[in-house]
């Protein structure tokens, strides 16, 4: 089928020290009234410095339990998230989330550049360093037009791009995305696509994009780790070999795009028919975490 | 134009009541009822003068102790109990209680423990008009967005820099209600609190206007009472207008869509 060497079952990790982000045997069991739900599995897999990797999977995969457990907002059941090499027990100063409720996640008694500072003031920051850092954020985003506008006043796109700049300004090393643009319309999810693409190339940060759209990985990452159905194992880990510069009528045309897609969609079709990784299942059972 | 509008709108009620009052006491006024034109004589006669120091002001001066007292407890303890799930769980069937209460009920159990004193007074104002700040602000700090508690640990917002920068702000809608009646509360209990072993006060003079049948006398206290709770009403207006300004906002473009 696929022809692709890097298309390997279970995630891929990386020799010990060159990962700046490590997944290790992560299991997220929630305990409810009702009993225990099982959301995610057994996770591994590791991503390196400066990487733009995509997390697809079906919904109820336990996608946004995943993001949380790495976020350091969720804590795992077993297994355990590194970042360089440090376990993640709360949330870690080098990492920035973007919520998908952008409505929700920005605060609407602060004016736009206010939201992005307030991060920055909270960590002591320079008052001239944090008026360089947000003004440098609201111009990459878009926005350097509405810094004393008040988020409420800014449509669904401008407030995503408000939330981007307050994590971008944050200066992360990893930039944690939960299915961001799910909320927006189709036109400005391109925007915020590219937009995604060029901060990602030019601060040279670290994303984990997690999405449910199966065209939007393949466009945005450089790797794509497709999730089983829950309880959650990596499905496959694939190196997504398009060209480095993308563009949204180019690159979604290109033959290899539509193979891309068919195989990411296959495989998700697989997983929501209960379908499970070979080897996924035998990590399991000779190593019950 | 609009102003001139909205000066209509304002005074528009007023001057039918007034003009009424004059046309019912035109034929001789009652005993119980004064003329307009003798309620502003007696109005200015009683009150711009000495009264204005022994009594007027002193009464302002506890109902601003009173008021701002209760604000500020009820904010801070509210806070406490707010962010602590345990912590409502105990309290909460107590403050039902207490709310309960009716504060005059306490006026003499205070005046023991506190002694007959401005104290007292500040006492009884504050046991009455700290529920509806208090209340509120657990309701405010219990239904805080989750998103939002997200976003502030994963940038490390945490603590003191937390409540000031999410809480308090998320919360100051509800509480900005709960003041609003902590206001009209406030002012009933200045009056009680007055109208008990007091020897100054509004409360206390317009009870002795009523003993000695000064109708007129007590009748222009009453309009002293009337036109604090409106300035204390516009005041509040003005500041809820400021804090609440985004809410407003935000409710305005909801209600758009």
């Amino acid at each position: 089928m696929l022809s692709n060497s890097n298309g390997i079952t279970g995630g891929r990790t990386l020799p010990e020290g060159e990962a700046l982000l490590s997944v290790r045997g992560l299991k997220k069991v929630y305990h409810t009234d009702g009993g225990d739900i099982e959301a995610v599995r057994d996770l591994t897999f590791d991503l390196g410095r400066g990487e733009l990797v995509c997390l697809v999977g079906p919904s109820g995969s336990g996608k946004t339990t995943l993001l949380k457990c790495i976020a350091g907002l969720l804590s795992a059941t077993s297994g355990e998230v590194l970042l360089d090499g440090e376990k993640v027990t709360g949330p870690p100063k080098k990492m920035a989330v973007v919520f998908q409720e952008y409505g929700r996640s920005l605060f609407p008694w602060l004016r736009v550049a206010d939201n992005v500072e307030l991060p920055l003031k909270n960590a002591g920051v320079p008052k001239a360093e944090r008026k360089k850092l947000v003004e440098d954020a609201l111009d990459a985003v878009g926005l350097s037009h509405v810094p004393r506008s008040y988020p409420w006043q800014l449509s669904g796109g401008m407030q995503q791009r408000v939330a981007i700049a307050r994590a971008v300004a944050y200066q992360p090393e990893v930039l944690l995305m939960d299915e961001p643009f799910a909320a927006v319309d189709a036109q400005t999810r391109a925007d915020l696509e590219d937009l995604i693409r060029n901060v990602w190339k030019k601060l040279g940060v670290t994303v984990l994009f997690v999405t449910h759209d199966i065209d939007e990985s393949i466009y945005l990452g450089e790797r794509v780790i497709i999730l089983s159905s829950s309880p959650t194992v990596v499905q496959e880990d694939i190196v997504i070999d398009l060209p480095a510069e993308r563009d949204q009528l180019e690159t979604r045309s290109l033959p290899r795009f539509t193979e891309l897609r068919h195989h990411v969609y296959a495989e998700i079709q697989k997983a929501k028919q209960g379908h499970r990784p070979e080897e996924a299942k035998t990590t399991f059972l000779t190593n019950p975490k | 134009m609009k102003t001139l509008k909205s000066l209509l709108y304002i005074l528009a009620l007023p001057v039918l009541l007034i003009l009424w009052w004059i046309l019912a006491t035109a034929g001789g006024a009652s005993f119980f009822v004064p003329t307009p034109a003798d309620l502003v004589k007696t109005f200015i006669d009683t009150w711009i003068g000495e009264r204005m120091f022994t009594d007027v002001l002193p009464s302002i001066r506890r109902l601003l102790i009173g008021v701002v007292g209760a604000i500020i407890l009820g904010v801070l303890l509210g806070l406490l109990v707010g962010l602590n799930r345990t912590a409502r769980a105990i309290t909460e069937p107590v403050f039902e209680f207490f709310r309960a209460l009716p504060p005059p009920v306490l006026i003499p159990v205070l005046m023991l423990l506190v002694g007959i004193n401005d104290g007292m007074k500040v006492a009884v104002i504050i046991s009455g008009a700290i529920w509806p700040v208090l209340l509120n602000t657990i309701e405010g700090v219990r239904a805080i967005d989750p998103v939002q508690n997200e976003t502030s640990r994963s940038y490390g917002i945490s603590g003191f820099a937390r409540i000031r920068y999410q809480i308090l702000p998320s919360a100051m809608p509800t509480i900005m209600a709960g003041i609003r009646q902590c206001l009209s509360i406030g002012l009933i209990l200045m009056v009680i609190s007055e109208m008990f072993a007091s020897s100054s006060g509004l409360g206390f003079a317009i009870v002795q206007f009523q003993r000695s049948f000064a109708v007129p006398e007590m009748w222009s206290g009453i309009v002293v009472l009337g036109l604090i709770g409106v300035i204390m009403s516009f005041i509040f207006q003005w500041i809820e207008r400021r804090v609440l300004r985004w809410y407003n906002g935000l409710k305005e473009v909801e209600n758009a869509v």
